[in-house]
């Protein structure tokens, strides 16, 4: 059946949307020529310009930058949420606690610790790293504790009966059942640690993405601002549909 | 034959008495089952005698130790509950394996011994099947040889079929039968189907009305008409059913 065929190709390869992209794209090259190259740079120089940060190898610099400090924030967070999981776990009382101080967390502004993070660290590293671990810290930590909060309690009733250790409850029930909140939560949490940390960086140091693109504008260079917004969706897709997508299936194969 | 199971006074109160107080004992190797009408204490009863919750008053011996109501106890009890129960990330094999860790047998002994037990079962050819992949009178049949692989002194099943359709039920209670002749294990069985614990027991229990006491004590071997028995328990059961039901409008 070529028809079935063809749809399925065209469902895999988003055809609709690549339809829907070139219609986005046309739009804004007509609208290019009319405002010109510093409100709304042509697709074309963009397409050039991110062209040259590749040759130059520029942008492994900075995304390296901003990566390596998300790496740090982030997985710092990611380590004490489980942490905070392995206390809910051991503690009823540790989980209420926890789950107010994740509350107060959830509630505080990015701005609020860019700023006390620049007045901690100064012009360092440390800022946007520090900004980066306690935005993602509750999104990860709360997924993790709720799905300890969460764990079948026939189960462990069921390794009771079995006499199993805390231990052996922990790794065979507690464990697999948390492991898709934890995923669901490092992939929200990952997001989140991109757009934060670009963020943070347009404060204080001179690499990363959101240093570039900050300096970019300043220097009337609106095309490389374009450039860099693209690089951060690419890096952004493809840890999704490469790192998170591929944890998700893992998962799934006894489903 | 040697009693094993001694349950002398047992009784729970909630906010109200659900079990009023119930003894009796269990010889090794006797399959009984524990009949009566809903929600007249029997599961509450089984969860008592295997330890998974506490009495109020009264006492459970097994093999001449005391069971004690908080989980941490040293003899061999199989549960089979009413949901199988089983780990869904495991395989039927790795599910079997994993509750003969604390017995202390090396990974091939574990394996082999989940194995054997699941070929008992009827599993043969399943033993790398997750949970989703088979059927629900496959997955209790995975329970049942969990529960048999750690040698228990005694088998707890709780309305173990409940969730099946007829025609499985009926091939499930024929196996339970095949599988305590073949092993000879002492197996008490909670029910409130009578002709399944007709089917199935050789000694059968019939609880009364909440709060719960024996009513009759009945010997299911080849001598008495199962028909007959039927019957009669029918009578009983509908009668302690009334006394529920006047009991609670009063």
């Amino acid at each position: 059946m070529p028809s079935l065929r063809a749809r399925d190709w065209a469902a895999r390869l988003h055809l609709p949307t690549l339809g829907a992209l070139a219609v986005v794209v046309t739009v804004w090259w007509l609208l290019s020529l009319r405002y010109g190259a510093y409100v709304l740079p042509s697709p074309r120089a963009v397409l050039a310009g991110l062209g040259s940060v590749l040759a130059s190898g520029e942008v492994w610099w900075h995304t390296g930058a901003s990566l390596y400090r998300i790496g740090v924030g982030f997985g710092g967070a990611v380590v004490l949420a489980l942490l905070m999981g392995l206390a809910a776990f051991l503690s009823p009382l540790a989980r209420g606690v926890v789950q107010d101080f994740l509350a107060i967390l959830n509630s505080t502004s990015v701005f609020v610790w860019i700023v006390i993070s620049l007045i901690w660290f100064g012009l360092s590293n440390w800022a946007p790293i520090f900004t980066t671990f306690m935005i993602t810290l509750p999104v990860v930590a709360s997924n993790i504790v709720e799905g300890v909060a969460n764990v079948d309690r026939r189960l462990l009733e069921m390794g009771d009966v079995y006499r199993l250790s805390g231990r052996e409850k922990f790794t065979a029930i507690v464990v697999p059942s948390t492991l898709p909140y934890l995923v669901a939560g490092m992939k929200v949490g990952f997001g989140l640690a991109l757009k934060v940390s670009v963020v943070a960086e347009i404060f204080g140091v001179t690499t990363g993405i959101g240093y570039i693109m900050n300096y970019s504008r300043e220097i009337l260079a609106t095309h490389m601002v374009f450039v860099w917004a693209l690089v951060m969706i690419l890096v952004m897709t493809a840890a999704d549909k490469i790192v998170f997508d591929g944890l998700s299936r893992r998962m799934a194969r006894w489903r | 034959m040697a009693v094993t199971l001694v349950v002398s006074g047992v009784g729970k109160d909630y906010l109200i008495p659900i079990i009023e107080s119930v003894s009796f004992s269990v010889n090794a190797g006797e399959f009984v089952c524990l009949l009566g009408p809903n929600g007249c204490g029997k599961t509450t009863l089984l969860r008592i005698i295997g330890g998974i919750e506490p009495a109020t008053r009264g006492s459970v011996t097994l093999g001449g130790q005391p069971v004690v109501g908080d989980g941490r106890h040293d003899r061999r009890l199989g549960v089979v509950f009413q949901e199988d129960r089983l780990l869904p990330w495991m395989t039927l094999r790795e599910n079997v394996a994993l509750v003969l860790k604390p017995l202390g047998m090396t990974a091939p002994e574990r394996l082999a011994m989940a194995d054997r037990h699941l070929v008992l079962a009827g599993l043969r050819g399943f033993e790398g099947y997750y949970p989703s992949r088979v059927s629900g009178g496959m997955r209790q049949r995975a329970a049942i040889a969990r529960a048999l692989a750690i040698e228990p002194e005694l088998l707890l099943m709780d309305e173990p079929f409940g969730s099946l359709d007829a025609q499985n039920r009926r091939i499930m209670q024929k196996e339970v039968r095949r599988i305590w002749e073949q092993t000879g294990r002492t197996i008490l069985f909670v029910t409130h189907a009578i002709e399944e614990a007709v089917a199935i027991g050789t000694t059968l229990i019939m609880l009364s009305a909440r709060p719960s006491r024996i009513r009759e004590t009945i010997r299911n071997d080849g001598a008495v008409d199962r028909a007959k028995l039927i019957d009669d328990l029918n009578v009983m059961i509908m009668e302690e059913v009334e006394r529920q039901q006047g009991g609670s409008t009063t």
